[in-house]
């Protein structure tokens, strides 16, 4: 009558330390995961869609924007929201993505940044999932370095003028509207573009091997016109995406250990039933090996993420602290995957296990949101004082 | 009109019982949860209530976990939410009095429950609280409507379903429900955290628990299973059946 | 000592689990006084060997089953420990009459001795409990798991009239033809794979399902090639399902099957392969083709309910 409850690895009962609130949002999410998602996902993965009931369904639930108070918007706790994006990405990242985009690169700026009519006018309907978010900031030519950007915006008097290209644009295709950065007279702004503006398009992007259940775009800006009460007015600079990304990467951190927690129940579930050589290969040392070895990293990676998120909702927390989480979570969940393909034999490149899934999807991870080696230089430099993204001074 | 919902914490169907000394371990339990057609029972509440405007009491008798399971059917609409402690429990008939003090305390008009909790598999709760309450009482039912004065009720018949109806107050005993569950959302969450959980005693209601004829010896894993036994041709077929009734009795 | 035994019919005739409860009394030492509602098949209950009298309750309460009216005709006749039989009717009726005498219902017992010692399972079957009665109780006892008692015997039958306030009212029968139940929900299931050779073949499945009130469930592969719905399909990508019974027809236990039904609380396997893994984790295997085990399971099992 019922379906198997999914049970996370938490070795060291860190989800103790949620709280009442916390619990009872993971379990609703998680609950929600096991009865819609995981029935369909593979499904979704191989025609390459993103199902819209899941949106309706993460609206319905109050998720999107978890962080953010007013306006309609859930006014979870950060810790909440990193719950939210681990359920979230035990199902799949693609899934996760949806929700990280909506709420910390489209919601978030308008919330931070926008004037009072901007989120009055967007954010609620944002909130509820009836209209999708979507964040322009990479383009063709300029990926880890955002701030070279040639997407330019000029301000024709009664409009801003939009001209240039982003890709790689999670939900492009699917949003009402995209919250894009562009050099205004070289300086980077930010501006709400609504989908029918004259002169924007998102296509899709095709050919994915990775994050399949997901709609990956690019936005096209060719004299895109926008009303001039489209800005941004509250920064300028890299800051503005940037505190959008460390919201986003805070939630990946969580979100990487559903997929590695999900690869490891898979495998620990396929070792102890696959019999070979008249044993369980779980009885085999080399394969105990790897299983305690995901168990240890898993552990590690809950606790790294937990006390980050004890920082982030003190507001005691700095960027650097947010790339290490995102960092180490994401790699040991990308290996994670890989070993427990090890694990699954043959049959682990089958959709029949989510493994393959996981480790295809994790390659983007591991890239977006800052590259691993990106978050790395900034450990490194937060280390040494001397920065060695470039070669320039 | 007062809705009151009988809802009993078990350990999750899913969960491993780890039993030792003679007893089930209750700290072992990872995950406790509403017991599954209390769940259709709670749902078919919450549509009565919205259909009625009125309030839904979620009632249940147990140890300070259960609280918990009270949230959580505030988090899905509970207007009320009332703890009776379990102190001095010891069978049916004790349970039975309290859950009915408790709902004449909040004079219900109706009563729904689940047809048989998940743990103990009995299913007497819903007809002995009936009896106490001099109530009708009507089990294995999959929905109940109310209108002008009337329950109309489903549940299954020798030829199929048959529809009844009840004039009065009367317990329901959900079988599957054919509505699906609601989930909760974060809304529901934020205002089920600020929810008071009304806790009450037996001396509180008035019941005196007192002493039981009946005597928990122990509680002990089944006994292990046999190893496979396999048989060549068809003709075992009939030995095998006789297995399975009188080894197995799974038939 | 006596018990108080409440009859339970089918049709005219007594239900087959009435001697057991009688069987069951007997088993430690106890003479049964059986009451059967609306005067149904006393003649019957007489002629069981270790019936010491019949009640013939009647009234016109008995047309139609509300359970509460039952309990207050019954109760009447009532004495000491109550014996029924844990089904629908009988839990419902004995919760009531408990109730009404302020004594306790043990439900769902599957053995007694004398003292009286009962044991009934919990927990869906991962425990058993063990219990004490030292006075009055109502005790429902799970079908089919007592002797039942013999026939031979010649007791006197007393009527009594007797009837209560019916609180409820038909409105309406609904006569459709019972669903199968779904694999999820089902306690016995029986399953075929490729072993079933086609779709139409899984008519033989049904009908053993129609016998015992089984659902019916199918390997990836015949969902895959041969169109069973999906719903039905037990498995990795499947349903995951912990019944008490899981039958495995003509289904040779890749990995991924197993994932769906390993929990079964029993497995019998049906394949005409000695080899097939499923025989691995089968409790009960037999090695024969679905041809020639499937009416041999049919005509055992439409004894067994006779």
């Amino acid at each position: 009558m019922r379906i198997m409850a999914y049970e996370a690895l938490d070795f060291y009962d860190v989800d103790s330390l949620l709280s009442e609130e916390e619990q009872m949002v993971r379990d609703m999410v998680r609950d929600w995961v096991d009865e819609e998602v995981i029935p369909n996902i593979e499904k979704a993965c191989r025609d390459g869609v993103f199902p819209d009931e899941w949106r309706v369904a993460l609206g319905e639930m109050g998720v999107l924007g978890a962080p953010l108070k007013g306006y309609g918007c859930p006014g979870l706790s950060y810790t909440a929201y990193g719950v939210i994006c681990r359920e979230l990405e035990r199902g799949d990242s693609g899934l996760r993505s949806f929700a990280s985009v909506q709420g910390s690169l489209a919601m978030y700026p308008i919330w931070d940044f926008g004037s009072e009519e901007q989120k009055n006018y967007y954010l609620p309907k944002m909130a509820s999932g009836e209209w999708i978010g979507c964040f322009g900031l990479t383009e063709p030519d300029y990926g880890s370095n955002p701030g070279d950007m040639i997407t330019k915006a000029e301000d024709k008097g009664d409009h801003y003028l939009l001209n240039g290209a982003k890709m790689w644009i999670t939900n492009g295709t699917i949003a009402e509207l995209a919250v894009v950065w562009a050099k205004l007279d070289g300086v980077i702004r930010g501006f709400i573009v609504e989908k029918n503006d004259p002169g924007f398009s998102a296509p899709e992007m095709k050919g994915k091997h990775s994050l399949k259940a997901s709609v990956t775009s690019e936005l096209v800006f060719q004299d895109c016109k926008i009303p001039k009460d489209r800005m941004l007015p509250g920064v300028k600079g890299l800051r503005g995406p940037f505190s959008c990304l460390n919201n986003a990467r805070f939630g990946i951190s969580w979100g990487a250990l559903g997929a590695a927690q999900a690869c490891f129940n898979s495998s620990k579930d396929y070792a102890m039933s696959r019999i070979q050589f008249d044993h369980p290969i779980a009885s085999y040392q080399l394969v105990q090996n790897k299983l305690a070895w995901m168990l240890r990293e898993i552990t590690k990676g809950q606790l790294l993420a937990y006390h980050l998120a004890l920082k982030k909702d003190a507001g005691t927390w700095i960027p650097e602290q947010i790339s290490l989480a995102k960092m180490n979570n994401v790699d040991i969940a990308l290996e994670i995957a890989r070993v427990a393909r090890d694990i699954h034999g043959a049959n682990g490149i089958l959709d029949e296990y989510p493994i393959m899934r996981h480790m295809a999807n994790l390659e983007s991870v591991k890239t977006y949101e800052g590259t691993h080696d990106i978050h790395n230089l900034i450990i490194g430099r937060h280390i040494t004082g001397i920065q060695a993204f470039t070669r320039n001074a | 009109m007062n809705i009151a919902v009988l809802l009993k914490q078990v350990p999750d169907t899913t969960a491993k019982i780890t039993i030792s000394e003679g007893k089930v371990d209750e700290s072992s339990v990872s995950k406790w949860s509403m017991s599954p057609y209390d769940e259709y029972a709670l749902e078919s509440g919450l549509q009565m209530k919205e259909k009625t405007s009125g309030n839904l009491i979620a009632i249940t008798c147990g140890p300070e976990r259960t609280k918990k399971m009270l949230t959580d059917a505030a988090a899905v609409g509970a207007d009320i939410l009332v703890h009776i402690s379990d102190e001095g429990v010891k069978d049916s008939t004790h349970i039975q009095k309290l859950l009915s003090a408790a709902i004449k305390k909040y004079e219900a008009n109706v009563i729904l429950c689940g047809k048989q909790a998940a743990d103990t598999n009995g299913g007497s709760t819903g007809p002995g609280v009936a009896e106490l309450l001099d109530a009708a009482c009507v089990t294995l039912v999959s929905e109940v409507n109310y209108s002008d004065g009337e329950f109309s009720t489903l549940r299954p018949s020798n030829t199929g379903t048959e529809r009844v109806s009840v004039n009065g107050i009367c317990v329901f005993a959900f079988d599957k429900g054919s509505s699906e569950l609601r989930r909760p959302n974060v809304r529901g969450i934020m205002m089920a955290k600020k929810k008071i959980i009304e806790s009450i005693t037996s001396g509180d209601l008035g019941v005196d628990t007192g002493s039981s004829n009946v005597k928990l010896d122990s509680q002990t894993p089944p006994p292990e299973k046999a190893a496979g036994q396999k048989f060549e041709g068809a003709e075992h077929v009939s030995t095998v059946v006789s297995k399975l009734r009188n080894e197995a009795n799974v038939i | 000592m006596n018990f108080t035994i409440l009859a339970e019919t089918n049709g005219d005739n007594l239900h087959p689990t009435t001697y057991q409860l009688i069987g069951a009394a007997t088993s430690i030492g106890s003479k049964s006084i059986v009451i059967c509602p609306n005067g149904i098949a006393t003649a019957e209950a007489a002629n069981i060997e270790g019936v010491e009298k019949v009640i013939s309750v009647i009234g016109d309460c008995f047309d139609i089953f509300d359970g509460g009216a039952w309990a207050e005709a019954l109760n009447s006749v009532c004495e000491g420990n109550i014996l029924v039989s844990a089904t629908p009717n009988g839990r419902e009726i004995g919760a009531r009459i408990a109730a009404k005498r302020s004594i306790p219902i043990i439900q769902d017992i599957v053995s007694i001795s004398e003292g009286i010692t009962v044991t009934r399972p919990a927990y869906s079957g991962k425990a058993i409990e063990t219990l004490t009665i030292s006075g009055d109780a109502v005790i429902t006892l799970r079908p089919n798991a007592f002797e039942a008692a013999n026939s031979g015997n010649d007791a006197p039958i007393n009527i009594v009239n007797q009837s209560a306030d019916i609180k409820i009212s038909i409105q309406e029968a609904i006569n459709q033809a019972s669903e199968r139940l779904d694999v999820t929900e089902a306690d016995i299931i029986i399953s075929g794979g490729r072993g079933m050779g086609s779709i139409e073949n899984f008519s033989q499945l049904e009908k053993i399902a129609d016998i015992v009130g089984a659902a019916v469930g199918a390997s990836r592969a015949v969902v895959d090639e041969w169109g069973m719905p999906h719903r039905m399909q037990v498995g990795q990508t499947g349903k995951t399902v912990t019944p008490s019974l899981y039958i495995a027809v003509g289904i040779s236990g890749a990995i991924q099957h197993l994932a769906g039904m390993r929990s079964s609380k029993y497995i019998l396997a049906i394949n005409k392969d000695p080899d097939a893994p499923i025989f691995g984790v089968a409790d009960y295997g037999i090695v024969s083709t679905w041809e020639d085990a499937m009416p041999a399971l049919e005509s055992a099992l439409l004894e067994l309910q006779s």
